[in-house]
């Protein structure tokens, strides 16, 4: 085993790469702390992926449960600052149809109201002009100012950040154990996961921001958190039904929230108690599948119609506080454990519950208790100080200006990287040649995210770029990708293997809604991917390509005239 | 659960599975780099316009709404419908004057045709072209084609009218502008042919252009208009008549499928009584109620050119085997490719190079042919074949007329009692 | 409109057996919604090289014995299918596809991602070898032609190297291309082999791809030449004194676009008839279960009317077989289709492995009579993908049955006129 020698001894380690962990992560490193974030997977792998991409207004929760309301509308305003060109501001309706009690309209915007969320009751006919899509026999609407968030850019902004002011990142890591010293935590084991090797990494405090998987971690220490693992699924649609966020206007129940975001629309969700055992392994039954979408269609009746391209789920990160078998009634509070006052374990802190929309928030509070028991002073700036790409131009400022031939990859990765973008290369017809086409993805911003945004694989590459996101779910894409990513890493048969995983985590999501459309796209994918490519055979009758890069750069070389 | 069963959005785009095949047949492509293909000015580019509409890309007045994407998609997408729909709705380019001229075939023939003789030798002479296309941006090389001194609907009325109620069964005849301003030959070839096999004729009242060229200019408004009006005055005719015939495979296209899909016109009630004149005589033969007789002493080779709308229909096979019933004619089909002219398109100036690109696999072909003449139903297909290779282009429908041996014909269908 | 069979679907299978019918005198119509399968071929057909179990097939008329009952190869017979095995070469031949491979044992080809996969026959373009290695000591030139990403030369390398040759790549820039290349979406296959199927731009590759070689065994080309005629296809071949191969690349397929333009002409050059682009969308049948007239969408109320059908509709994407959430139905004849019920059965969560909706298909008798409320319909047979009872991709046998159901058909409708 390695051990890293003493002088890095790191300030603070979180261990968890979702929103929470990578916003510590970067409201850390920005109070000047030595930071080092460890996260098993890529970034923005587990709930904070998976979930609707709503930017709460707060309205939701109103009734319900005032304190996250208020937390939700004030994180609202603030993530409107300072991550632009992750939010768009589509505003929302909480629509009353007619098997709902139109009674319940008044009492949820006096809530609203009061929590400060600014709630205002619309002509349903006027809702309906200005949201086609919605339901046309609804009795009632109120417009909040809900939007929608991309998880995947928003998590990255804050790594990008983080590194950007000396944190140190290790993606693929787990942490396997912890160090002790007596009775405080002194650092953690981590395996790498691409090498196999152990090392161990030492910190003064340890912050646990590994979500529903938290309660494992801490276990490591022999502390208890009785988490509530809350499976919540949701479905893809192919193309935005809707532009404005749309609501039902009840209690909160089941697939009654319909998202836009980016090129596609989400319904969602379910909620289901799911055994802790099983939260690796999240899939979507056919029976959530047509529980989401005999909902969604009340919501947006031509959903009907409408091909799904996904269907996906994520596990809430709820600690359990009473009896509710549903999970419903729980709170989505933020939940910040001192283990030093809680269970006598000095040097570990946990933060969980929440939710994406107060990630920033739940940061900050953990960030306060770091540089608490540190005796750090600095102050929290990130409710005013932009995250990378939301600095300068805004998407819009920087789309609008382009008028050349071809803008639209321009204009696609403005979108996703705001001022960021103007890092890309669209100088060539080779950067300017697209790999995917569905969602308008360059070279020139695939060659970017792989050089400068931790790009391992393909599936992170989508994380980064939306390659794979569109209709066809990585049919045409993904082999031009992976063939990028061959030259980047020089190694072609772990591209093929990439591939591979890549086409297969595309059909996990595919499987449960696979008919119609759907199915044909699959049929027409397992032609080229199984049939042309051979791809089925691979594994019985040839031995897997482990680790056989020996010959890397030799016979990949950059791409120039006449020479790759 | 009995939903997801019709799993299609309403402009279908969704259906697309990204198979490509439409990128393979498209024409422009090839020849306009500028283009950005079918895919993704389609389907792919719905999508993003659905995002936000600043995505629309203007580039997408390269497309020549052919359909030949359409007639080659396997999952049944209207890749060109959608194309359309996208520059109608978010176009921002205001048709100039240019493009005005151009689309209202109607005003300008009417205007045109009164003053034949002058209009002809001056739009063909060498200062109105530097003109037209100095200031009209309409290319000098373009030959245009000329006004015909009396109108179709003029002739009509006052020589063949008269004579149409004698018979028991009735058509309309929706004859365009083509026809009616710049060659009305081929309707009277239509009355021939429609009276001899004991059809009479009625024109539909006021007819309109039907509007495509109003269509691909962006004029959506004024195409609207033509489309209620055409609508409703067939709707009319087919009260008393088997069915409205055209001899024009884009008037046919444009008032079966462009109202309802571009327009959002209800044509329902008159939808699948329109059709080309060669699909109604065609199925006339085909169930026995009707025999052509051709003279014996007819003597043609002819190379059939099927035009881009007609192959969206479906219907060349129509004209093909009508032309095959000939005797003295020897018909060669020629390999189906776009001409390039796409109605207005090649006129403009901007258009010229790649119309003509676009059209050269089918010139070389009809070249190494030399055929007496080409035949294809289709008006500016016509112009531009004619044009480009100097043969001569006739409708099928013409040739159908010259070869028909009318007396022969007239007392074949008495005899039989048809 | 009158012939004597109606074909509905245009694909491989349609098209080869109108071709055999169309060959012996009988008039027919194929009818065609859209392009097919061909224009993603991988450049070679399969016939079988695994069977349900799992075991590897190395002769496919062998294998065969193995197979259920229900496979559209029991159904047609050892020894129909040994007449028709050695028949297809020829077949192709006739009709201007020159095929390369020895129909009784099964070779490979190389994929696009640089694996040797079994393959039964191929087009002439390709290469096909004996066992799943290139020699040891081979000095391979790859070429790709500068920014087609739809061709990965690593891959293909990478695939070769493990059997010890030695691979070089070079990317070849052509004046002419750049004009493509300006397009951000369109530098494909097909538009490609547009620009290379004019004379200049094909010498201008050849000198540049001459001056690169340095004592290369062979050379390896994209699969991007000869859009209309494999006659490009020579002459790049002849070009060099190096051998020249070809390998496939990702769709679309030019092989396979030049195999359907070929088979269509030459189904119309022997007086077939050919509608692209119209569906057939209703039938008339009798009580007898017989198939009296089918309607299409162009053709409005002028039937198509015949003393056969053919339906070679293609499985689910060409719409021969429709997926709802709760069952699977063919559109135009509502024809009973074996399928299991749940939809949870209808995939397996690995996307490689065996996948039982693939194996879904219409009901046929041994005749492959389509069979509609339990009765067999006397005069319409099925051939094709649009069959079950058998999985393509799992047993590599999705060409080989669209030919030999083809074929087999074909052999019923004319011995039926023989009867008659």
């Amino acid at each position: 085993m390695k051990t890293v020698s003493n002088d890095s001894v790191y300030d603070v380690i979180i261990i968890g790469g979702g929103a929470t962990g990578a916003g510590t992560a970067r409201d850390c490193a920005l109070r000047g702390l030595k930071v080092l974030l460890i996260e098993r997977h890529d970034i923005a792998t587990g709930a904070t992926g998976r979930n609707h991409g709503l930017l709460h207004s707060g309205a939701r929760y109103a009734v319900t449960d005032r304190e996250s309301a208020e937390e939700c509308i004030k994180e609202n305003m603030i993530l409107k600052k300072i991550a632009r060109h992750c939010v768009e501001k589509t505003d929302g309706f909480f629509l009353t149809l007619p098997e709902d009690d139109l009674g319940y309209q008044k009492t949820f915007i006096e809530a609203c109201r009061a929590a400060g969320i600014e709630a205002e009751a619309v002509d349903p006919k006027e809702a309906l002009i200005a949201e086609p899509s919605a339901n046309p026999t609804i009795t009632g609407a109120v417009r909040v100012p809900d939007g929608s968030v991309d998880p995947f850019r928003l998590t990255s902004a804050n790594i990008i950040d983080a590194k950007l002011h000396g944190a140190h990142i290790l993606v693929y890591s787990e942490v396997t154990d912890f160090i002790f010293d007596n009775d405080r935590v002194v650092g953690v084991k981590v395996r790498d996961h691409v090498s196999g090797e152990e090392t161990n990494r030492y910190g003064n405090i340890i912050v646990n921001a590994a979500g529903i998987w938290g309660a494992g971690i801490v276990r490591k220490a022999g502390i208890s958190i009785n988490m509530f693992p809350a499976k919540g699924s949701l479905l893809i649609f192919g193309h935005r039904v809707n532009n404005v966020v749309l609501n039902r206007c009840r209690k909160p129940a089941n697939a009654d929230i319909l998202v836009p975001g980016d090129t596609i629309c989400v319904i969602g969700t379910t909620s289901d108690r799911v055994p802790y055992d099983t939260i690796d392994d999240m899939r979507v039954t056919p029976e959530e599948v047509d529980l989401l979408l005999s909902e969604g269609m009340k919501l947006a009746p031509s959903l009907e119609h409408t091909r799904i391209i996904r269907a996906y789920a994520g596990v809430r990160p709820l600690v359990a506080m009473d009896d509710d078998p549903s999970g419903r009634n729980i709170s989505r509070g933020i939940v910040l454990l001192d283990h030093e006052t809680r269970d006598g374990v000095k040097g570990l802190i946990s933060i969980t519950g929440g939710k994406l929309m107060t990630y920033r928030l739940m940061a900050e509070m953990a960030t306060d208790l770091v540089c608490a028991k540190l005796g750090v002073s600095a102050k929290c700036v990130t409710a005013t100080e932009p995250l990378p790409g939301s600095r300068n131009d805004s998407p819009e400022e920087i789309s609008d200006r382009m008028s050349s031939v071809y803008a639209n990859p321009m204009r696609s990765s403005a979108g996703r990287h705001g001022d960021m973008a103007k890092s890309i290369s669209h100088d060539t017809e080779y950067d300017l040649s697209l790999v995917c086409e569905c969602e308008d993805v360059s070279l020139g911003e695939v060659e970017y995210a792989i050089e400068n945004l931790d790009v391992h694989n393909l599936v992170d590459l989508r994380r980064r770029t939306r390659v794979g996101m569109g209709t066809c779910q990585g049919e045409l894409c993904a082999c031009r990708a992976a063939g990028l990513l061959a030259k980047a890493h020089g190694c072609a048969s772990k591209a093929v293997a990439d591939l591979r995983n890549f086409m297969n985590e595309r059909w996990k999501g595919m499987y449960p809604v696979s008919w119609g459309e759907t199915l044909r796209e699959n049929e027409y994918t397992l032609w080229v991917y199984a049939g042309v490519c051979g791809m089925n055979r691979k594994s019985e009758d040839k031995p897997e390509a482990k680790s056989e890069c020996k010959s890397k750069g030799k016979s990949v070389k950059k791409e120039g005239n006449h020479e790759i | 659960m009995n939903v997801q069963t019709n799993n299609v959005s309403e402009n279908n785009f969704e259906q697309c599975i990204k198979c490509t095949i439409c990128t393979v047949y498209c024409p422009v492509v090839p020849v306009n780099p500028l283009y950005p293909g079918p895919k993704q000015a389609g389907p792919d580019g719905e999508r993003l316009r659905l995002k936000k509409g600043v995505f629309f890309d203007e580039a997408l007045k390269y497309c020549l709404n052919c359909k030949r994407c359409e007639v080659v998609c396997p999952s049944g997408v209207r890749v060109g419908d959608i194309i359309q729909s996208a520059r109608l709705k978010y176009s921002k380019h205001k048709p100039s004057i240019r493009d005005m001229i151009l689309a209202s075939t109607d005003l300008v023939g009417s205007t045109a045709t009164k003053m034949a003789p002058i209009v002809n030798p001056v739009v063909s002479s060498k200062p109105a072209k530097a003109l037209m296309d100095g200031i009209l941006k309409i290319d000098h090389r373009r030959t245009f084609p000329a006004y015909a001194s009396e109108t179709f609907e003029h002739w009509f009325r006052k020589k063949a009218a008269p004579l149409q109620s004698a018979f028991a069964k009735q058509v309309g005849y929706f004859h365009g502008c083509y026809v009616n301003y710049n060659y009305p030959k081929l309707g009277q070839d239509f009355v021939k042919i429609m009276n001899a096999v004991g059809y009479g004729v009625s024109l539909v009242d006021k007819e309109k252009c039907c509007g495509v060229a109003l269509i691909s200019n962006g004029m959506k408004k004024t195409a609207k208009k033509h489309a209620a009006h055409n609508t409703a005055a067939i709707a009319g005719l087919l009260g008393r008549c088997e069915a409205v015939l055209s001899t024009s495979s884009t008037c046919t296209l444009t008032i079966r499928d462009e109202y309802p899909h571009l327009l959002g016109t209800d044509n329902s009630a008159i939808r699948d009584g329109v059709l080309l004149a060669v699909k109604f005589l065609y199925s006339l033969v085909d169930r026995g109620e009707i025999r052509l007789v051709f003279r014996k002493d007819f003597s043609m080779t002819a190379a059939y050119h099927a035009p881009c709308h007609l192959e969206k229909l479906g219907w060349s096979i129509f004209s093909i085997g009508l032309l095959k019933m000939i005797p003295g004619l020897k018909l060669t089909v020629l390999d189906s490719n776009c001409c390039g002219i796409a109605g207005t398109y090649g006129f403009k100036k901007e258009n010229y190079e790649v119309s003509q690109s676009i059209g050269q696999p089918l010139f070389e072909q009809i070249r190494s042919l030399s055929p007496d003449v080409v035949a294809t139903d289709c008006e500016t297909c016509k112009w531009q074949i004619e044009m480009s290779t100097g043969f001569k282009v006739m409708n099928p429908v013409s040739i159908l007329a010259e070869a028909l041996d009318v007396e022969a014909t007239v007392e074949e269908n008495k005899k039989a009692g048809r | 409109m009158r012939f004597d069979t109606v074909i509905i679907g245009g694909g491989l299978s349609g098209l080869v057996c109108g071709i055999k019918l169309q060959k012996v005198g009988k008039k027919c119509c194929i009818v065609s919604a859209g392009q097919s399968a061909l224009h993603f071929s991988s450049g070679a057909f399969d016939i079988l090289d695994r069977l349900p179990d799992g075991t590897s097939v190395r002769h496919p008329l062998e294998g065969m014995r193995h197979l259920p009952s229900t496979h559209p190869y029991s159904r047609i017979g050892q020894d129909r299918m040994k007449e028709y095995v050695s028949a297809t070469t020829g077949f192709f031949a006739d009709c201007g596809v020159p095929l390369c491979g020895n129909p009784l044992v099964n070779s490979y080809r190389l994929s696009p991602t640089g694996d040797f996969c079994p393959a039964w026959l191929s087009l002439s373009d390709f290469f096909l070898i004996d066992e799943p290695a290139v020699d040891p000591g081979a000095r391979i030139l790859i070429v790709n032609i500068f920014g087609y990403l739809d061709f990965n030369p690593a891959f293909i390398a990478a695939g070769l190297e493990k059997s010890g040759a030695t691979c070089r790549i070079i990317a070849v820039k052509l004046d002419e291309m750049e004009r493509l290349r300006s397009n951000p979406s369109e530098m494909r296959a097909t538009n490609i082999a547009k620009v290379l199927d004019k004379d200049y731009v094909r010498s201008e590759l050849v000198s540049a791809v001459s001056k690169e070689l340095k004592g290369e065994s062979a050379i390896i080309f994209p699969a991007v030449f000869g859009l209309e005629s494999d006659s490009v296809i020579s002459e790049i071949r002849n070009s060099f004194d190096t051998k020249v191969h070809f390998a496939t690349t990702m769709p679309p397929s030019v092989p396979g676009i030049r195999t359907q333009r070929k088979l269509r002409k030459h189904f119309e050059s022997i007086g077939g008839t050919y509608l692209l682009g119209d569906t057939v969308d209703r039938a008339e049948l009798s009580d007898d279960n017989t198939v009296l007239s089918v309607g299409t969408v162009n053709f409005g109320d002028l039937k198509l009317t015949a003393d056969d059908y053919v339906l070679a509709t293609g499985s689910f994407f060409s719409k021969g077989l429709c997926a709802s959430p709760e069952k699977i139905t063919e559109p135009v004849f509502g024809l009973d289709v074996d399928y299991v019920a749940d939809r949870k059965n209808w995939y397996d969560t690995d996307l490689f492995a065996t996948q039982n909706y693939i194996s879904f298909g219409v009901s046929v008798t041994d005749d492959f009579q389509a069979v509609k409320d339990g009765r067999p319909i006397r005069n319409l047979h099925a051939i094709g993908s649009v069959l079950g009872g058998y999985n393509a991709l799992q047993e590599g046998s999705g060409a080989g049955t669209a030919i030999m159901t083809a074929f087999r058909v074909a052999d019923i409708i004319i011995e039926k006129e023989e009867k008659r």
